[in-house]
């Protein structure tokens, strides 16, 4: 292996970059994103489309970073991707960029990312509302807050949230548009979701429960209509659904997709020399089912490092149990594990009574143990939780509960 | 260089534990944080982490290691060195010494490189 190419300037794309060099890759490295200079994509929906932070501070590291590891950034796009013959071991992939050129490499790895899922329904598909993926989204979004602004948000998963939150520092009016209450219940548990859920109705915002079935743009305004004949009318509208993965280059090279470009363990894809890590990629397990893709932060760094790990021939790091947080209203959030998995819940109180944390629990062998975890501004708890997760500790539920009881002293 | 501070016996920190000490109460004007990790040797780090504003002394303590309690970024106690994203950038070491039982902090003087 001599030289890399990597499709995607996002945490998995940088990580895959930063691990290659950090375990000694010496060989050419090439990142190829039409964004240029890659950069963190969390806070695009809390402090950077709040103003707290610029545009600057989005990266991951600084521009010299690259220079000084003799890694080239092109900013451009990846519009074709020809593949040597996999039996060819001096075979060298071809990247066709969108400016014309064309950059060569015996490895490519597709970090790719996701877009936003649009809304299947009559005017879903509106060239007015506005995503929240990118830099520029962030940009063009809070471009059009000001005291006043009529917000409308239709999703309150993780983006559309956080999106409230900071929206409400500009002083806008903010609907928030969700058909399930509480949202979030399969990811933290109901009492934390609740928690969380109340907090929108608490900071001024209007909650609406329920799915829209239209949206209509006339004259810079927005109509959004529901299946009982109201309407909410919007300046301007962020849709917040979830995303589908980008897999369009990849199924275009060749390469097996299914929901995702398939990889196995190491994010190796169909072909022998071409990887794929975070969010465009699904896993594909050593008997041939399909497993979930994963969106989270932590999944695109523990990829890009498992796939440079991998095409270095070196032995990846211990998967652990899936992580996520989210910031909003000056609340940190986390969740790791599965909180739909299990059967029964635990939670703790905080020092004012309310529910700070809440452990997932299922049967193991004579006792419990802790599949999932989750935690309002108790991140100590979702770290222990996660050791008593891929450690499999037995946990005893009236100490979970317990606040006497310090969180770490549930590892012992 | 600094004067030494005497921040109190080894005692005060149990092990896994961290203690600040106040960016006003020592010459750097940064808070920094004093940790006791539990193979029980004592470290100290600028209490913010690298990444995002964030006490370090509110981390994980494992392993000669903190993990932020935010967003779960990693340095090493010894040499401040940020070992997982998103830290890119190492955090500031502090010179700690026990004598007589007593933790003496060298505020703005490097920990002694080990390795």
């Amino acid at each position: 292996m001599d030289s890399v190419i990597v499709i995607g300037g996002g945490l998995g794309g940088f990580t895959v970059v930063q691990q290659l060099r950090g375990r000694g890759f010496a060989g050419a490295i090439a990142v190829v994103d039409p964004e240029g200079l890659p950069y963190d994509r969390p806070p695009l929906s809390k402090e950077f489309l709040a103003g707290g932070i610029d545009a600057e501070q989005l990266h991951f590291v600084e521009p010299h970073w690259f220079a000084e590891r003799h890694v080239d950034v092109y900013a451009a796009a990846a519009t074709a991707v020809d593949l040597p013959d996999p039996a060819d071991d001096d075979g060298r992939a071809a990247v066709t960029l969108s400016d014309g050129g064309r950059l060569f490499a015996d490895r490519v790895v597709f970090a790719t990312g996701g877009r936003a899922r649009t809304l299947p329904i009559p005017g879903g598909d509106l060239d007015s509302l506005f995503v929240l993926r990118t830099r520029a989204d962030a940009e063009a979004l809070r471009s059009g807050l000001r005291p006043g602004t009529r917000l409308a948000l239709i999703g309150a998963g993780l983006i559309g949230a956080e999106a409230a939150s900071a929206a409400r520092g500009f002083g806008a009016e903010v609907t928030l548009i969700e058909p399930v209450d509480p949202p979030l219940v399969p990811a933290i548990g109901r009492e934390l979701a609740e928690r969380l859920h109340a907090m929108h109705t608490e900071a001024g915002i209007r909650v609406v429960t329920a799915a829209p079935v239209a949206i209509r743009a006339s004259a810079g305004e927005h109509s959004i209509e529901f299946a009982d004949g109201t309407v909410v009318s919007a300046d301007v509208v962020l849709v917040g659904i979830g995303i589908e993965p980008e897999t369009a280059l990849a199924e275009a090279a060749g390469l097996d997709v299914d929901g995702g470009v398939l990889t196995d363990a190491g994010q190796r894809t169909s072909h022998p020399r071409v990887w794929a890590v975070g969010d465009c990629a699904r896993p594909r397990y050593d008997d041939g089912t399909l497993g979930r893709r994963a969106e989270h932060w932590e999944n695109a760094m523990h990829a890009g490092t498992a796939a440079a790990a991998a095409m270095l021939g070196q032995e990846p790091p211990a998967p652990t149990a899936p992580w996520f947080w989210s910031d909003r209203y000056g609340v940190h959030v986390e969740g790791v594990g599965d909180m739909s998995a299990g059967e029964t819940t635990v939670t703790r109180a905080d020092a004012s009574g309310r529910v700070q944390a809440a452990f997932r629990l299922a049967p193991a062998g004579d006792g419990q143990r802790v599949v999932g975890a989750a935690a309002i501004d108790g991140g100590v708890a979702v770290r222990v939780a996660r050791r008593l997760i891929d450690r499999g500790i037995a946990a005893d539920p009236a100490r979970l509960a317990d606040s006497s009881v310090p969180y770490k002293q549930l590892l012992k | 260089m600094s004067q030494p501070i005497n921040i109190g016996s080894v005692d005060d920190i149990p092990a896994g534990e961290a203690r600040v000490l106040d960016g006003g109460d020592n010459s750097t004007g940064v808070d920094i944080s004093i940790f006791h990790a539990e193979d029980g040797n004592f470290y100290a780090l600028d209490d913010e982490c690298t990444h995002e504003e964030a006490s370090l002394a509110d981390g994980f303590i494992e392993d000669a290691q903190v993990e932020c309690p935010l967003h779960a970024a990693a340095f090493c106690l010894k040499t401040g060195k940020a070992l997982c994203l998103p830290a890119t950038e190492n955090a500031r070491t502090h010179r700690v010494e026990v004598r007589d039982g007593e933790l003496i902090l060298y505020p703005g003087e490097p920990a002694p490189t080990q390795d």
